[in-house]
């Protein structure tokens, strides 16, 4: 009686965690929204001034550029930073504490510091196009990944950022380096 | 020693798969067929730019874009991650026909669903890149 049961929930957890999501190729309304946030546009700016003024905000931001495309306006770089919460870490090592102490008897075996978030790789893609409708516009959407990784070195979290915040201060500053290559700095 | 023949063969089978996935899959007519999908267009520029805007719609971040051998590498990380390649090549009849391949964490993606779904968000820009209002 229980065994069936048993092999459908295993064969229920292995196809949940291996199964390709159906929307993944799909169009969907977040998708549209997202594109909204990860797109500014700019006028009077050469497609090239664009892209050089991108390469210099990257480099200010510490990243490597991965990959260049004039042709198609193309620009991917990468970068590595700290992933760590503070709180979290702080939180994480007191329960350590706290259950090493519960546990003193027994020995300490705890390792959730060691599953805390420590470094991150991230990862953008910034394309410029001409805007289809307007003459002397230009385009630029960006888009970013991050993969997190544990202190043990396993993988904590991967991802692709949707957060509007971190796409708004991206294109505050990318403005103000688009305004600069504009002026010559 | 029965067994040590046993283990032996076990070793080889083992590095018989191994070198087997090298050239294993492709060649497929109906994987090909669902992969690709030709264009009434000779704008090369055009189509690739149609294909980087689709693969950003679609959250993917591009790993590597080559207008001359008009080649897009793409990764998208969820929960999963997907790689996707997509290639554009010149067509007898003034056509172009681009053609996208994609893993699913390890595993080829082989159903023709996703294929369709991606060619149908393609369609949408290729319409909007073709028919630039002027």
């Amino acid at each position: 009686m229980i065994r069936p049961l048993l092999v459908a929930l295993i064969a229920l957890l292995l196809s949940a965690c291996a199964t390709l999501p159906d929307d993944a190729f799909r169009l969907t309304e977040s998708a549209l929204a997202l594109r909204e946030l990860q797109t500014r546009q700019y006028e009077g700016v050469s497609e090239v001034d664009i892209l050089s003024a991108s390469s210099a905000l990257l480099q200010d931001l510490g990243y490597a550029i991965d990959e260049v495309e004039k042709e198609l306006g193309v620009l991917s770089a990468s970068k590595r930073a700290d992933a760590r919460d503070p709180t979290e870490t702080v939180g994480k090592v007191m329960l350590d504490v706290a259950d090493c102490l519960l546990t003193l008897l027994f020995g300490c075996e705890n390792d959730s510091y060691q599953s805390s978030k420590d470094v991150q790789d991230i990862k953008l893609t910034l394309v410029v196009r001409p805007d289809l409708s307007q003459e002397s516009v230009h385009s630029v959407r960006v888009t970013m990944q991050r993969v997190v990784w544990a202190r043990s070195g396993a993988l904590y979290d991967q991802e692709t950022v949707n957060d509007a915040e971190v796409y708004r201060a991206f294109f505050d500053k990318l403005s103000k380096s688009v305004f600069l290559e504009k002026g010559g700095v | 020693m029965r067994i040590l023949f046993a283990v032996s063969l076990l070793l080889l089978a083992g590095c018989a798969a191994q070198t087997a996935a090298i050239t294993a899959g492709g060649s497929q007519v109906e994987l090909r067929q669902m992969q690709t999908r030709e264009y009434d267009t000779l704008d090369r520029r055009g189509t690739l730019r149609s294909v980087v805007a689709t693969l950003q719609d679609l959250g993917f971040v591009i790993d590597k874009a080559d207008f001359d051998l008009a080649t897009i590498s793409a990764t998208k990380l969820q929960d999963y991650e997907i790689r996707m390649t997509v290639i554009v090549r010149e067509r007898e009849g003034n056509r172009l026909s681009v053609r996208a391949n994609a893993r699913f964490n390890e595993q080829p993606i082989e159903d023709p669903q996703s294929y369709q779904d991606f060619f149908a968000a393609l369609d949408k820009a290729m319409f909007l890149t073709l028919h630039k209002v002027d």
